[in-house]
């Protein structure tokens, strides 16, 4: 009995340590994100070219995994831990490349069906591959500037609801709107984006509209090889734009 | 729960295989890009593979009020569509024989009349399928969209293809495998008990067709139909897989085989054709006693007497087979 109640003490020590310890050196880094402004040509930032992207600082995003949604969900590992992101405005539009290490390319190119083509579109597809699920990546921010508190994680809330660019491997781009968990709902546009894998990383380059300082953003990250889609995903916590 | 709940019943001794029902169901609701593969009616011979194959062993439904898990079939287990080279033959002038392209490997019916030994005879039936529109449909439970949704006047499971993401949960639930992802929409899809011919008084496309006359549809709560006659008062009538634990509310008359070569006069439970275990697998321990009840009232007929639940089996007109209630059922708004 006292052996357990002095491992209780010395938990709930430990605990108070770590969270003590953390707080004050919470770096603002860490939940800021940096613009940097470009006279890059908004078409090569879009294509993600090296020389344009090269000389801007990104900053190492951490990941969390959502825990399973269902008892029938088979279990899965934190595998991308990190997602790195560099924003960048040029002209009136903002740029943001996410870069995630992947070991698994799970992204199909095949003939689309006809009449839905131009490269930015969400794209009907016919991959074969019914049981597979594609890597993706989206970027979440409020749809309302003048909320006053960030939306819930969870796609938002009622109050406050929120606007996702969503980019899919096999896909493409699309924007959706949502105002809580299990609202999201595709709006019909898309925007540009685009998608390299090289060497076991992905690098994802997203259009946006201009965004101001102290916008909010986060990011999520799906991981075919782990059977993602919906909740079953990677995602960050807030960060504010500077 | 529902108000009402619309059934069916395929009589299995009727069915002979041919696949009008499938085609009825596949020109109507799955004649479009992303659906090539889907067959939301399908007739498959069993023993055998099923469609998609091995459905019936790889998991889903309930247990202990738990969804159990499932792997998603794929498009090998489904059977990839494929295409004849007619136009090259016939209108190109390349002197090739006309093949399938790509070359077939699986598909819907792969094995059909295969079937199986029973000792040194060989046996099989056929195996018509649908949604089961389940009273407790575990493709409603596991999506998280809540996209699905039973239609508490008639008690028909559809998906809202609004706001259906493409997750599959669903698939992986329904422990019948009759839902199926259209890559092209990016949503899943299933039968809908061709609700919209129902609601104008119009029997399912899969039984106004059916040669055979072995489907009959009505209310189960609707003492004039022959569905509630069938399952629930000569209960003569069972569910596929009653312990997947969804409750279906497609039924089945089990095969009625005679008995084995060179047991004339037997009854069909002394040596049964088709083993009485593969029955048993497919429509619980209660096939035995429906069995015998219909043994029972086959006997009847044949000693000259009249039999109330031969002569609803034979089905003659559509008024015996199907009795649809657009009014009953019909929404208050």
């Amino acid at each position: 009995m006292r052996t357990r109640l002095l491992m209780i003490v010395g938990i709930c020590w430990l605990m108070c340590t770590v969270v003590l310890a953390q707080a004050p050196n919470t770096p603002a880094s860490l939940q800021s994100l940096k613009i940097t402004t470009s006279s890059a040509s908004p078409d090569n930032l879009l294509k993600g070219e090296s020389t344009a992207w090269n000389q801007i600082a990104f900053k190492h995003v951490a990941l969390n995994r959502t825990p399973p949604l269902f008892d029938t969900d088979e279990p899965a590992a934190l595998e991308i831990p990190i997602v790195d992101v560099r924003c960048v405005h040029a002209g009136d539009k903002l740029f943001l490349q996410l870069s995630w290490r992947d070991p698994t390319h799970d992204a199909v190119s095949l003939q689309e069906v006809p009449n839905t083509v131009p490269e930015t579109r969400f794209r009907k597809v016919q991959t074969e591959e019914n049981d597979r699920f594609f890597d993706a990546a989206a970027v979440m921010i409020p749809s309302r500037t003048d909320a006053g508190v960030a939306p819930s994680l969870q796609m938002g809330d009622a109050d406050h609801p929120v606007q996702i660019y969503y980019w899919n491997a096999t896909r493409g781009a699309m924007l959706m709107e949502a105002h809580g968990r299990s609202t999201t709902r595709r709006t019909g546009q898309t925007f540009p984006a685009s998608g390299v894998y090289l060497n076991g990383q992905w690098t994802v380059t997203l259009e946006l509209p201009n965004e101001n300082q102290g916008t909010l953003m986060a990011f999520a990250v799906w991981n075919g090889g782990q059977k993602d889609r919906d909740g079953r995903k990677y995602f960050s916590v807030w960060q504010v734009l500077e | 729960m529902s108000k009402h709940q619309y059934a069916m019943v395929m009589d299995l001794n009727k069915c002979l295989g041919c696949q009008t029902c499938t085609i009825a169901c596949k020109k109507l609701w799955t004649d479009r890009d992303g659906t090539e593969y889907m067959y939301w009616n399908n007739v498959e011979t069993r023993p055998g593979l099923g469609y998609p194959r091995q459905w019936d062993r790889i998991g889903g439904g309930w247990k202990d009020g738990a969804l159990q898990p499932s792997p998603l079939p794929t498009m090998d287990d489904y059977g990839h569509a494929w295409e004849y080279n007619y136009e090259q033959r016939l209108y190109e002038g390349k002197r090739q024989p006309v093949m399938p392209s790509p070359e077939p490997k699986s598909g819907v019916n792969w094995d059909e009349d295969v079937g199986g030994w029973n000792e040194d005879e060989n046996y099989y039936f056929y195996l018509p399928r649908i949604c089961n529109h389940c009273t407790y449909p575990a493709c409603l439970e596991a999506c998280p969209r809540k996209a699905i949704y039973k239609r508490e006047e008639d008690g028909i499971v559809v998906i809202d293809q609004d706001r259906c993401q493409g997750y599959r949960y669903c698939i992986k639930a329904c422990p019948y495998k009759k839902i199926y992802f259209n890559e092209v929409t990016g949503k899943s899809e299933k039968c809908i008990f061709c609700y919209p011919r129902l609601e104008k008084g119009q029997v399912n496309a899969c039984a106004a067709q059916c040669p055979g006359r072995l489907r009959f549809v009505g209310l189960l709560d609707d003492p004039e139909s022959p569905v509630h006659k069938l399952v629930l008062v000569h209960k003569i009538a069972l569910p596929l897989f009653p312990e997947k634990g969804t409750q279906p509310n497609v039924f089945y008359v089990p095969p009625f085989n005679p008995p084995k070569s060179d047991n004339y006069g037997k009854s069909i439970l002394e040596n049964p054709r088709i083993p009485l275990d593969y029955l048993i697998y497919l429509f619980g321990p209660e096939v035995k006693d429906v069995l015998t009840r219909l043994e029972a009232e086959l006997k009847k007929a044949q000693e000259g007497g009249r039999s109330e639940v031969l002569q609803l089996l034979i089905g003659r007109d559509a008024e015996t087979r199907f009795h649809i209630r657009p009014q009953l059922v019909q929404i208050q708004v």
